[in-house]
């Protein structure tokens, strides 16, 4: 797979990078990623944009006693985001219109018949962390350069149609 | 940060990675390249770089763990006497657990 370290770490917040960022590389080195390395890759870059144990590390966001996503999404609070709170409510907003649009989706499949029933399960399970990846371009990862949001929203919507394949497979 | 629960098992999926790293970090200070090669050699488990720093940047947001000075393009790091407490705490407690389930193994 050609896909090095030195770009993939370009999904991580910019204060992670200048934290861990020359460490992170050292370990990888100048070869090409594996899977495994890739996957491992970009699990970390979504863990390092949503803990706030690891933005508390960096220096980034810190809040006593921890902030959760949606306390960040409403306060609009300093972050690498750089997110006001206008875009938290429309993040909000695409998050339970896309969560709503995939149970109701699931529901007609379900009463029409159209999909097998361990497909529409799938569906229904996968609903909401679908619609939390797709509302995180408009809040958690405003102003990130667009390749690192493709990468991260694609790469999450991926898995996560992968794991609703096997559930359906099974 | 405070209040921070001083058990390794609240770290969820990073607990494992964790404990790996300060039971290589209760040997003397290493950097991550170190960490890794020690925990493979120890436990068999080879430590992706992202799963790595997510445990390092908990167990420094914990202060379990601490930064020394960078050397070239290495940071080492070294474990507090908060996570030598923690550390501690949990190997008792699997002491524990292991002694209980080899117990019970005998007994059958």
């Amino acid at each position: 797979m050609r896909l090095r370290a030195a770009t993939m770490i370009r999904l991580y917040p910019r204060a992670w990078r200048a934290r861990y960022g020359e460490e992170f590389l050292a370990i990888l080195g100048d070869d090409d990623l594996t899977v495994q390395q890739l996957i491992d890759v970009v699990s970390g870059a979504i863990d390092a944009r949503l803990s706030s144990d690891v933005q508390h590390a960096v220096g980034v966001g810190a809040t006593q006693g921890g902030s959760t996503m949606l306390q960040s999404l409403l306060a609009g609070e300093k972050n690498s985001m750089r997110a006001t709170k206008r875009d938290g409510l429309i993040g909000a907003a695409v998050m339970i219109g896309t969560s709503l649009l995939f149970s109701v989706l699931g529901g007609a499949a379900k009463r029409g018949g159209w999909l097998p029933p361990t497909m529409v399960e799938s569906l229904l399970a996968m609903a909401f962390p679908a619609a939390l990846t797709l509302s995180m371009p408009f809040w958690l990862m405003k102003g990130q350069p667009w390749k690192a949001q493709a990468m991260i929203v694609g790469g999450t919507l991926a898995m996560l149609l992968a794991i609703g394949w096997l559930r359906s497979a099974r | 940060m405070t209040n921070h629960d001083e058990r390794i098992e609240g770290l969820g999926r990073f607990s494992e990675p964790a404990l790996y790293i300060l039971i290589s970090l209760a040997e003397g200070p290493k950097h991550g390249y170190a960490m890794t090669q020690d925990i493979a050699a120890v436990s068999g488990q080879a430590l992706g770089p992202g799963t790595l720093y997510g445990a390092i940047a908990r167990l420094e947001a914990r202060k379990w763990i601490e930064a020394l000075p960078a050397e070239e393009r290495r940071r080492p790091y070294k474990i507090t006497a908060v996570g030598k407490r923690v550390l501690h705490a949990r190997l008792e407690s699997l002491r524990t657990v292991a002694r209980v389930g080899q117990v019970r193994l005998a007994g059958r």
